[in-house]
């Protein structure tokens, strides 16, 4: 699953959440889940004004085109300095495990 | 040999600190915060002025207003069709009203610098104000309104030293160092000091000013330690997940004292980063929308 920009949404992409309106984040759902998005639907949601979806897969790949190792690696070497320090390690994992969870699933 | 009296603090208000000190506060060259941010400061502490007066104010910045007004009516705030900025007020409450300002202000001076400087600024205002709320702490406004803040002293570095800067960034780059390791060996001072000493000139309050002086070391902070934590905490988060650019490329040690003052754990860590990921497509959206 990845949010995504309404605005980078392109038909074929399937919704992996209820969208809400924006004004009423806890109202009705507009559009159920597992919803196939079309050009129209689309067209529909942005005129509504609603900002960002939530989408199955990962069908974008906002760096460019980056792949979970890459990801990694560059989490790697962000934290190259502080992989020993018992806090910030803590916070090395906390992303690793949620770069594997969102571009796993 | 005459001798000379020195005490050493002296010979430092001699050395290329201070010389620095000078040139980049040079007052005549310095970027300056409009002057409806100092009137709506003062307006806002007098408990007689009223909403319609600090439109007043704010409506004679037609820049301002129209920012104001744009982003009262995107989506990311939800009110639709607000026409006047008293209305702006009303609905989106004074502080917010003023911290939009200071903000489209702060943008002003970035927009000419770097987007990755202003995004990761952005991202950092977002992560202070979700880390106060999440911790139920007062002023979350505030403390976002640091968040925001905290690197402008990178900005008046590049206007002022840009040829420091280079040598900076290329110490960054090829010696593998933090950036406040480089800006201390080229210019014996850093960013934060310098944010510092430029929050002291604006006159901007001290909940404020030590958030951005002392960000890198909280212990320094005297009266606002607990607003100086998130925001390092905040700064952490946002170069933890590499989104925009400080101009860092290594992620900063957490401090244990920040770690203690806010007692993190590991749950609450790990809610943060899912929580803030989530907010940082908003600010990606939000910044195209600054810049278009």
């Amino acid at each position: 699953m990845q949010k995504i920009p309404l605005m980078l949404a392109t038909a074929g992409m399937v919704l992996a959440r209820d969208v809400f309106r924006n004004d009423s984040p806890t109202g009705m759902p507009i559009c159920g889940k597992e919803t196939v998005l079309t050009d129209a639907l689309i067209a529909r949601l942005d005129h509504l004004d609603v900002q960002s979806i939530y989408v199955d897969g990962h069908p974008l790949n906002q760096d460019g085109e980056r792949k979970l190792e890459d990801l990694l690696r560059d989490l790697d070497h962000r934290f190259e300095k502080v992989r020993q320090d018992p806090l910030t390690s803590k916070l090395y994992d906390i992303y690793a495990d949620y770069l594997k969870r969102s571009m796993g699933e | 040999m005459p001798i000379t009296l020195s005490v050493p603090w002296e010979n430092e208000l001699d050395d290329k600190r201070s010389e620095l000190k000078k040139i980049i506060m040079d007052t005549r060259t310095l970027p300056t915060l409009p002057g409806v941010i100092n009137k709506l400061n003062t307006l806002a502490e007098d408990a007689r002025a009223s909403v319609q007066e600090m439109a007043k104010i704010v409506s004679s910045d037609q820049v301002l207003s129209a920012r104001i007004l744009r982003l009262a009516n995107s989506p990311s705030y939800g009110f639709y069709r607000v026409s006047t900025i008293s209305n702006a007020m009303i609905l989106l409450g004074v502080n917010v009203v003023k911290s939009l300002a200071l903000s489209s202000s702060i943008f002003e001076i970035m927009e000419k610098n770097s987007v990755g400087l202003w995004e990761h600024s952005m991202g950092v205002g977002v992560a202070a104000n979700m880390i106060a709320r999440k911790l139920a702490l007062p002023e979350c406004e505030e403390i976002a309104t640091a968040g925001l803040l905290h690197d402008i002293g990178k900005v008046i570095i590049s206007l002022k030293c840009s040829d420091a800067e280079k040598r900076i960034l290329s110490i960054v780059r090829n010696q593998e160092k933090y950036m406040i390791e480089a800006e201390l060996e080229v210019i014996d001072t850093d960013h934060a000091e310098v944010g510092g000493w430029l929050a002291k000139s604006w006159f901007l309050p001290d909940k404020l000013s030590e958030p951005i002086a002392f960000h890198h070391d909280v212990t320094r902070s005297v009266n606002h330690r607990i607003k100086t934590a998130v925001v390092h905490i905040a700064d952490v988060l946002v170069k933890a997940s590499g989104f925009g650019d400080s101009g860092d490329s290594y992620v900063p040690p957490i401090q244990k004292a920040a770690w203690d003052m806010l007692k993190l754990n590991d749950e609450l860590l790990a809610d943060l980063v899912d929580e803030l990921e989530d907010k940082l497509v908003e600010v990606r959206n939000f910044s195209i929308e600054m810049q278009g």
